[in-house]
């Protein structure tokens, strides 16, 4: 089904250059990625303006976060111990590789053919979608806009509206391709009703239901999923197997915990106070149950995070609760959407998280796609110090030699010349005039090695000399009247 | 080694050399949740009720309440829902006692919520006036599905079963053993998965009515 191959070969397949000049010459994708980060970045304002002790409420969720991962031993082993004694599965998986084969697996056993699956971004990072349909399961992806997703063959753009990137007109023509009854009125209501009657027996028809963790509750074992359409629910009771898959950070120590975390993930995402449904599993079927799985799985998956944590200060990218405020306040990510990131996971954290899923030799540019703005630091509902940790990679990025020759030949120089002001100021003396030369009304419009710049802009003509030309000159220097003013 | 030794063994050589005490770890957690007055959001004005009914039926949640007396007037209220709609007086009951135990002339009942169930009729264990969300827990007399196959979800609260915050819920269960599935419930199934817009009915239900007993 997927059209794509997997996330770490996504990007090294095209450049990053090629996917955000794809971005930016997509006629659509602008208006459609203003729509929906215009919307959550004014509902997320509301919420907070409505909520006057955010920010105590914020400091106290990074507070939460540090002491669980602090902790993460203690937590696991709470957690699995408690999960047991649910009667759950507790499976460990230290690769993306690894988790993906032992929900396949799972299936296996199962004797599934068909799997529903909830929307989950650990889901995307361990490529359960290309695992399952490479088992050749049939893989019924929920929520709508995954279900767009999988219809249309491409990858999540946004971790809350993974289909953002998609215009109404496009969802119409694939629902009416691909669904057995279609909406027949050219309306969003219509087009959401086509997607109810085409998925309802599937939820009912499906062997596994496989979903993701918001939260995992170390003193019951639970976990928790926060959705607003009610497809998990719809997912995980009819089946016979349940699988979670989740991130070893996703602990917290108790469900007050939870619910703290909760106050902070939902209106950081949506603006709302509470999503629609917010389900806790603890456990399989209890005797006299109506509904409910006869089996529940979870697989705890590491892939990179023990090495985040191991890195001061990569570990504070452990507190995130993929709220996705970051992105929808970047102003990188509003000009390219998330598939010019090229990872899981875009945006600002997915520019922290690409390089360590990926490697960094794949994925350097998404740190110096950044202009260190703050806003998403501003607006991180667990103070995740975001441009520190993109600054971070730059310089690791430099120090593994990963940038290019030109840079570091061009850095040289600069560094060469820089250092002995005689020449740095020769240098000047030369190049002022040759640059003038270029200029038409005080800007340079081409100009031989500024074609990088003047692509996109013009370059500001500079002055006729230099500043220490001039200072050296006498110009400007405060007469003895403007020091007796002051 | 297995991936389990392999995770704790690579998270216990992050952590470094100092290991805290269980007991000191629990300390710290318990700490985290002090003085939580200032870190929720304040309820709205009125009693309880009010405050709850007020989040309910704001626009973000979207769904629309009723109160009555008793009880004993839910079949009624139910009933003239229905007529109010158009609807067929045809519901699934969640085989719930008290619920079984009402008065229910009038309308034809069943258990099993089908598929493309229209209205399924359910209690709530608890609301919770901060966000204005129903609590259900699942078990022998409550299933899950009840609450996501129907069009129309109607809910019975009892005014006295309404907790001002979130961490109430927790206060009130603690010490009990959890149910398989706890659901909070707030609103009707939405979507802004199509352009950002708001459509009720994703894959849930598209009306949620709440019925308060009392208070």
């Amino acid at each position: 089904m997927s059209a794509l191959p997997g996330p770490a070969a996504a990007a090294t397949v095209v450049s990053f250059r090629r996917r955000v000049e794809a971005a930016l010459a997509d006629p659509t994708l602008k208006t459609a990625i203003e729509r929906t980060t215009g919307n959550a970045e004014r509902k997320r304002a509301q919420a907070v303006a409505a909520f006057p002790a955010f920010e105590a409420a914020r400091e106290r969720g990074r507070r939460i976060k540090d002491h669980v991962i602090a902790h993460l031993e203690h937590y696991l082993l709470e957690f699995e111990r408690n999960a047991i004694a649910s009667g759950a599965q507790v499976h460990w998986a230290a690769s993306a590789d690894e988790a993906a084969r032992i929900v396949v697996e799972l299936c296996r056993q199962a004797r599934a053919r068909r799997v529903t699956r909830v929307k989950s971004m650990l889901g995307e990072e361990i490529g359960l979608p290309h695992a399952l349909d490479a088992a050749g399961l049939e893989r019924v992806e929920t929520d709508l806009a995954e279900h767009i997703v999988q219809l249309a063959g491409d990858r999540p753009s946004h971790i809350v509206w993974p289909s953002m990137h998609r215009t109404r007109e496009q969802v119409s023509a694939l629902f009416r391709r691909a669904h057995r009854a279609p909406h027949r009125e050219e309306t969003i209501e219509a087009m959401v009703d086509s997607a109810r009657r085409e998925l309802r027996d599937k939820f009912l028809g499906a062997d596994v239901a496989i979903s993701g963790a918001n939260f995992l509750i170390a003193d019951s074992g639970a976990t928790c999923t926060v959705t607003n359409e009610g497809n998990a629910e719809l997912c995980t009771s009819p089946p016979r197997v349940h699988i979670v898959t989740a991130g070893i950070e996703k602990l917290v120590p108790s469900l007050p915990h939870a619910f703290a975390l909760l106050r902070l993930l939902v209106r950081s995402a949506t603006g709302a106070e509470l999503t629609q449904y917010t389900t806790f599993h603890r456990g399989p079927r209890r005797p006299g149950d109506r509904d409910g799985p006869q089996e529940f799985h979870i697989v705890l998956v590491d892939n990179g995070r023990t090495r985040m944590l191991a890195d001061d200060p990569l570990r504070t990218m452990l507190r995130c609760i993929r709220c996705g405020a970051c992105m929808n306040h970047c102003v990188v990510y509003r000009q390219l959407g998330g598939h010019a990131y090229g990872g899981t996971y875009p945006g600002p954290m997915g520019a922290v998280l690409t390089p360590v899923l990926d490697g960094l030799a794949h994925s350097r540019d998404l740190a110096h796609a950044c202009t260190l703005n703050g806003k998403c630091e501003e607006v991180c509902p667990v103070q995740i110090p975001l441009p520190t940790l993109l600054r971070g990679w730059r310089e690791r990025s430099w120090r593994d030699g990963l940038e290019p020759v030109t840079l570091r030949l061009g850095l040289g120089l600069h560094t060469f010349v820089a250092a002995r002001p005689r020449l740095y100021r020769l240098g000047l003396a030369l190049a002022l005039p040759l640059m003038r030369g270029f200029a038409r009304g005080g800007w340079i419009r081409r100009m031989p090695g500024l074609g990088a710049w003047t692509a996109h802009r013009d370059f500001p003509a500079p002055e006729r000399r230099s500043f220490m030309a001039r200072y050296a000159a006498g110009e400007g220097r405060r007469a003895p009247a403007d020091e007796a003013r002051r | 080694m297995s991936a389990r030794a392999a995770i704790l063994g690579r998270v216990r050589a992050a952590s470094g050399p100092h290991r805290s005490d269980a007991s000191v770890v629990h300390a710290e957690a318990r700490a985290l949740l002090a003085d939580a007055a200032s870190i929720r959001p304040a309820l709205g004005a009125g009693s309880l009720v009010e405050a709850f009914i007020a989040r309910l039926t704001s626009p973000r949640v979207a769904a629309s309440a009723e109160r009555i007396a008793t009880v004993a007037g839910f079949p009624a209220a139910v009933g003239a829902y229905l007529q109010a709609r158009g609807l067929p007086p045809r519901i699934a009951l969640q085989p719930e006692a008290q619920l079984r135990a009402l008065a229910w002339a009038g309308l034809e009942l069943h258990d099993e919520v089908a598929p493309d169930e229209a209205v399924a009729v359910v209690c709530a264990r608890w609301g919770i006036a901060e966000t204005g969300s129903l609590v259900f827990h699942s078990g022998a007399d409550s299933p899950v599905l009840a609450h996501f196959l129907p069009l129309h979800h109607i809910v019975l609260l009892r005014a006295a079963d309404i907790l001002p915050w979130l961490e109430d819920y927790a206060a009130a269960t603690a010490g009990q053993p959890m149910p398989r599935n706890v659901n909070l419930v707030t609103g009707a199934s939405g979507t802004t998965d199509i352009e950002g817009s708001l459509v009720l009915g994703a894959h849930g239900p598209r009306y949620l009515h709440v019925v308060i007993a009392g208070g």
